[in-house]
């Protein structure tokens, strides 16, 4: 009964644009999974996830790079993200899979909009927003915060020395773009 | 302000929402006699002092956590931050 | 035109030359200068008129404690009143104006006040413009309002732009003087992090206005080399320009950056920066302001801080005579007469009020000791000073020297309260600093260059060690530490005329006098009845004289009479700066639903709720107006299928061994029993009994449970459930995330909507009303297998469905659903149309869950299970919440079909009065509903379920409205629901 085809069309779908050296782009394709670990099967939870992505979940406010390009980041004490890239709609049934049940899993793909700022000028931008500390001394790469940017909830992860990924939400996609390009020009 | 999360570290205040009196986890039993009379307690009596208050926040714009934070109402001076979840453990709250 | 009175020397570039206009004039100034200063240097003396007395004024300061010299600055809309000449730097092309006089500078018609001025003293406007009260705000207010005043705003909206921003650091130092350079240059070489902020566009503080030398070398030579080193190292930031106006909680400060204000061309970028800094420590070295003593006459132009002339002429090269004398009570004034005297200023008397000999040897000058200036002649300017023992001396200008205040300001902005020093008959800071704060150099009240480098690297040594930084003591600059001596002399009393302590608020002697004589003795009336130490200067001038004459009246000391307290900012704040980028579209951020495009390109018209911009209907072509519109749209839903996009609902992703039983305690009613694979509405209630939230939950597996809210509680039903999970029941297994953004959900409502839906759903999935009953729920595939969730729930009324996919395909699933719905001409409908159905079915939304109804009162009390516990079930049973004859949910109709009901009217029995003691309920919500051809309402009423059929009515005095209504079910369209169920 395929009469009708659906089109993908996240909200920042191609954006990409230079600022001086720097860059600002929305990455494509990128999956997002929540893991809830069961109260009083952690253990069990942290083993599947160890292995599943050959990597440990580290403490609250890190992040991790695990098998097949897949971030893990800690949010808090029993939840965290897997981040990685998949085109087609089903990543959360891939991570579950992943897991075997031994957590629980909440597909995040679309609940968020990435950006990716990479280059000389991305910290400097991000002084305009960002309440959180990001002197490497502070903030080191593979650091990730919850924070609020201009009204707006963000998570933001250092994946670089100069670069970081920012996650915030997809309705609001557009605003969200704006509080950073404006930072941006207005340190450019 | 500045809230030094328990696991987070220093947060601004603005990534968090106030709620009150941490009292508000001691929430009465709903079976006891007396229900009635402790749930209005529990509702509305609660305390509001000048000096050292121990208040429930929520860290809405991080990681969904709230916490106890003891704080004086006079200085803001804040001497004491946990995880709510530990404290309402250790006050004997369950399932 | 020549600058008259340029001097030699000075930290000037006079390689190039500055064009700029003042009272469309054209100037010529220097690199380096300020309006202020340039001006001096043009021989400008007179720059503006006084606040109330309209008396001629010049510059009276050499930074931004300047209560005289504001100028409107730019033009245009660009325009930007109460700038202060002295803290303006020059720039190609700068253009200012000065401000308060009707006509021009030189003539100002309203100076005409001064002669009234026996009629304007303290507390005017409380005793003149009393009578007759209607003349206030007619006659007084309008006529006070355009001859007092500062300057005038453009009235145009500001076209510069504005950003934030947020600093971390380990020390923050505020001040670039003498001490803040010691301790940022203490603190950078130990590797802290450190940020030093200063209000001007040169670092160095007063050793750019002073010949003090250091370490053998001058005390500029030593700031360009201690700046050098500072800017070379990258754990500082130096902010130059950026004044730190207040001191918050845990170590905040606020500041405000101007980022482009001195450039002719800001090349669009943002003008100001305002920073909150998140320091650890800060060391305070906002050094310290010098106070003029008040006599007769001491406002006219060319009257000015004598250490303010010393940096216009050390710094600027500029002067504001030839001929210039001394006023002062300490030793620091005869500082002045030296430095003119070697820049060949002529200094034809120092008046020393006390009667000793000179401090300094000053070969030939004429030393007047143990007298005071009483009196000045002239108009716009000086021509002749009057000392008190009647010697009259041709003089041009005047500088005057009353000792110094510390600038305590930052230390009290959390209440701490300043303490006085006899020796500096000065307030210095208290005991009880900001948290984190520290103070060092004259700002402390350590008043010699030696004193305060010493002070800046104790005091960052010490700050840094209590941060577990080692800092090394390093040798401090060879300095003068000689102490000054300063004197209690505030005003002269032998002065016949007024004699001015608060230049800005035109405050004289006299009226501080006065209103001490009217009662009005504690230092903050005194502040609020006279004014003084008001407005843009906060009286940092001022204020310590004033407060000095006071306690000379009521036999006092100062500190027995205490200062008002100082607040942020230390200097003013743009309500642009404070405002930043969050303007016009931008003000806060909007969120747009998945089928937002698709919406815009079919005709949507758009209605922001929360955040949200949800289409409110969609305008086809001969549509006259919107109601045409949204009757289409109800009629198709109910005879056909309508498509609408509630995404914005909340959605909360709920997992865990305990998910079950714990909606139990969060809903009124049960969820654990609730199979897999069904739907179930919930009411959520507020511990104290009141209804909170509604929405339905499905359970989409042993372990998890999709749950919907209203847009309007999604945030706040989220924290409610994460403050249940773990502060009451913390050892539940259950686990909660947000998925609102990520699925796209379309209500698909009406008899076709199941046809509509087989056309898209992939066929292996069965919809057919068997296997897919009312309130089903389940995953399904649509358009060749992408994923989908449908839920078989109505708010409409008809049968219907909501289907959710991937918020990446929703736009596209909107054009799909539409595109298939052709054949049974399917129409999308918007929130308006959404309102009319649910009205037609009687459903709630947030005008009946207002916070003031219960479960009893919309009908559902017996929903509130006691069976087991939940959230607001005990205080729910309160007598007066469940009274038997409470108002109940119902549905009205006019009497007369015709009318048109109003929300918000009160209802009435037949014959009672319409007063608050008869008022029977309250209409919460109308619409006109096209399927019954006439207004509808839904409304709370005193046992409203018993009264079907009465008449009452319904009265809005707020309108002007009364009719008859009748009380009906609130069921208008199917009240079986069978079509629910079809």
């Amino acid at each position: 009964m395929a009469d009708f085809t659906l089109t993908s069309e996240p909200p920042l779908k191609g954006f990409d644009q230079g600022f001086g050296d720097t860059r600002l782009h929305a990455p494509a394709d990128l999956a997002i999974v929540s893991i809830a670990l069961p109260l009083g099967d952690e253990d069990a939870a942290l083993k599947a996830i160890g292995s599943a992505f050959d990597a440990d979940l580290p403490a609250p406010g890190l992040s991790v790079m695990g098998k097949d390009n897949t971030r893990l980041v800690r949010l808090g004490p029993d939840q965290a993200f897997a981040i990685f890239t998949r085109a087609t709609p089903d990543a959360e049934p891939h991570v579950q899979t992943l897991l075997n049940g031994a957590a629980y899993t909440t597909d995040q793909t679309d609940v968020w909009t990435g950006l990716v700022l990479d280059g000389p000028l991305a910290r400097t931008a991000l002084e305009r927003i960002c309440p959180i500390d990001l002197h490497p001394d502070a903030f080191a790469e593979g650091a990730a915060a919850r924070t609020v940017m201009e009204h707006l909830g963000v998570l933001i992860l250092r994946t670089g020395p100069d670069a970081y990924l920012l996650l915030s939400a997809s309705s609001s996609a557009g605003s969200f773009l704006h509080a950073v390009e404006t930072s941006l020009l207005n340190v450019t | 302000m500045i809230i030094d999360h328990p696991l987070l570290g220093p947060r601004d205040a603005a990534e968090f929402v106030y709620l009150g009196d941490a009292a508000l986890i001691d929430r009465p039993d709903w079976q006891a006699d007396d229900a009635m009379e402790k749930f209005h307690s529990y509702g509305y009596l609660r305390d509001n002092p000048a000096g050292q208050h121990q208040e429930l926040w929520y860290h809405e714009q991080g990681d969904r956590s709230w916490l106890v934070v003891t704080r004086n109402t006079l200085t803001h001076e804040i001497t004491a931050v946990e995880l709510a979840r530990d404290v309402a453990r250790k006050r004997g709250r369950g399932k | 035109m020549r600058q008259k009175s340029r001097i030699k020397g000075g930290l000037i570039d006079r390689s190039k030359e500055i064009k700029f206009r003042f009272n469309n004039k054209w100037f010529r100034g220097h690199p380096g200068d300020t309006l202020a200063s340039a001006l001096l240097a043009n021989g400008q003396l007179l720059v503006g008129r006084s606040f109330k007395y309209h008396r001629p004024r010049g510059v009276f300061t050499d930074g931004s404690e300047e209560p005289n010299a504001l100028v409107h600055l730019r033009d245009g809309a660009y325009q930007e009143p109460n700038t202060r000449a002295t803290m303006v730097e020059l720039f190609d092309g700068l253009n200012a104006t000065s401000q308060n006089h009707r006509g021009s500078l030189d003539y100002d018609l309203l100076a005409v006040n001064d002669f009234f001025s026996p009629f304007l003293s303290a507390g005017f406007y409380y005793k003149t413009f009393m009578w007759p009260k209607a003349f206030w705000e007619k006659l007084y207010e309008p006529i006070i309002r355009s001859a007092a005043g500062l300057g005038r705003l453009s009235m145009k909206d500001d076209p510069d732009t504005y950003d934030k921003g947020f600093l971390h650091c380990d020390l923050l130092v505020i001040g670039a003087g003498p001490s803040g350079l010691m301790a940022a240059l203490t603190a950078a070489r130990a590797g802290a992090r450190v940020i030093l902020a200063d209000e001007d566009f040169r670092p160095g503080g007063r050793l750019n206005s002073e010949t003090l030398e250091l370490g053998g070398m001058s005390g500029t030579d030593w700031v360009a080399q201690t700046a050098a080193e500072l800017a070379s190292m990258d754990n500082v930031r130096l902010m130059p320009r950026t004044t730190v106006y207040g001191a918050y909680d845990h170590g905040i400060y606020g500041a405000l950056e101007r980022c482009t204000d001195h450039l002719a061309d800001g090349g669009g970028k943002p003008r100001q920066v305002l920073w909150r800094i998140y320091s650890r420590r800060a060391v305070l070295a906002a050094g310290a302001t010098e106070r003029p003593i008040a006599f007769g006459n001491n406002d006219r132009p060319g009257i000015m801080l004598a250490s303010a002339v010393r940096s216009y002429a050390n710094r600027y090269a500029a002067t504001p005579g030839k001929h210039i004398a001394v006023f002062t009570n300490n030793d620091d004034g005869w500082r002045t007469a030296a430095d003119l005297i070697a820049k060949g200023v002529e200094v034809p008397v120092v008046v020393d009020s006390r009667d000793k000999p000179a401090p300094i040897d000053l070969p030939g000058i004429r030393h007047v000791a143990g007298e005071a200036v009483m009196n000045t002649i002239g108009r716009k300017g000086v021509k002749s000073i009057t000392l008190t023992n009647g010697q009259v001396i041709p003089v041009d200008a005047l500088a005057v020297s009353g000792g110094w205040n510390p600038n305590v300001h930052l230390t009290c902005h959390q209440r701490g309260r300043p303490t006085w020093r006899d020796d500096l008959c000065a307030f210095v800071p208290g005991g009880d600093l900001p948290v984190g704060m520290a103070v060092a150099g004259s700002a402390n009240g350590s008043m010699t260059l030696a004193a305060a480098l010493a002070e800046g690297q104790a005091q960052a040594t010490a700050q840094l060690d209590a941060l577990g930084i080692t800092a090394k003591a390093t040798d401090l600059p060879q300095a003068e530490d000689e102490p000054r001596e300063a004197a209690a002399f505030w005003h002269v009393n032998e002065s016949k005329h007024r004699a001015w302590v608060d230049l800005q608020n035109d405050v004289t002697v006299k009226d501080i006098k006065l209103a001490n004589t009217e009662g009005f003795r504690s230092v903050e009336l005194l502040k609020r009845y006279t004014t003084m130490g008001m407005a843009t200067d906060q009286g940092k001038t001022s204020n310590i004289a004033g407060l000095a004459i006071l306690a000379e009246e009521r036999g006092k000391t100062i500190p027995e009479v205490g200062t008002t307290i100082f607040r942020p900012p230390y200097t003013p704040v743009p309500i642009g700066a404070l405002a930043g980028r969050a303007r016009g579209k931008d003000f806060r951020p909007y969120r747009l639903t998945p089928s937002h495009k698709w919406a815009e390109e079919n005709g949507a018209s758009f209605v922001t709720v929360g955040n949200w911009l949800r289409a409110e209907w969609y305008t086809r072509p001969g549509e006259k107006g919107w109601r045409d519109s949204v009757d289409r749209e109800a009629l198709t839903a109910r005879t056909s299928v309508g498509i609408c996009d509630v995404t914005t609902l909340g959605k909360i992703d709920i997992q865990g061994k305990d998910a079950g039983a714990f909606l139990d305690k969060v809903y009124a009613n049960t969820f654990s029993t609730l199979k897999v694979g069904r739907v179930r509405y919930g009411l959520m209630l507020r511990e104290d009994g009141i209804c909170y939230d509604d929405g339905t939950t499905a359970r989409m597996g042993e372990n998890h449970y999709v749950m919907t809210t209203t847009t309007a509680n999604a945030v706040t039903v989220f924290r409610r459930l994460e403050f249940a999970r773990q502060c009451l029941w913390p050892d539940m297994d259950v686990h909660l995330i947000s998925t609102t953004d990520g699925w796209a959900q379309f209500a698909v409502a009406g008899p076709k909507s199941r046809d509509l839906l087989r056309k898209v759903i992939d066929a292996d999935h069965d919809i057919s009303n068997e296997a897919f009953p009312f309130m089903a729920c389940g995953h399904v595939t649509v358009c060749g297998g992408t994923p989908a969730r449908l839920f078989r729930i109505s708010f409409s009324g008809e049968m219907a469905y909501e289907i959710a996919v991937p918020a990446r395909y929703g736009n596209s699933m909107m054009a799909v659903l539409n595109e298939a719905g052709k054949e049974f001409d399917a129409a999308p409908y918007g929130t308006e149309a959404l309102g009319v159905m649910r009205i037609e079915k009687g459903h709630c939304t947030g005008n009946e869950l207002n916070g003031q109804t219960t479960a009893h009162n919309i009908g559902l009390g017996k929903m509130v299970s006691q069976k087991k516990e939940c959230i607001g079930q005990v205080l729910a049973q309160r007598p007066e919440l469940t009274r038997e004859d409470a108002v109940r949910l119902v549905g009205f109709r006019p009497v007369d079909r015709d009318r048109k009901l109003i929300a918000g009217s009160h209802f009435l029995n037949k014959h009672a009065p319409a007063d608050m003691e008869h008022d029977q309920g309250w209409m919460t919500s109308v619409a006109y509903s096209p399927n019954l051809g006439h207004h509808i309402g839904l409304g709370f009423i005193k046992s409203g379920h018993e009264r079907m059929g009465e008449i009452v009515r319904a009265v809005s005095p707020v309108h002007g409205t009364e009719m008859e209504v009748e009380i009906v079910s609130a069921h208008f369209v199917d009240p079986e629901g069978e079509r629910l169920r079809g």
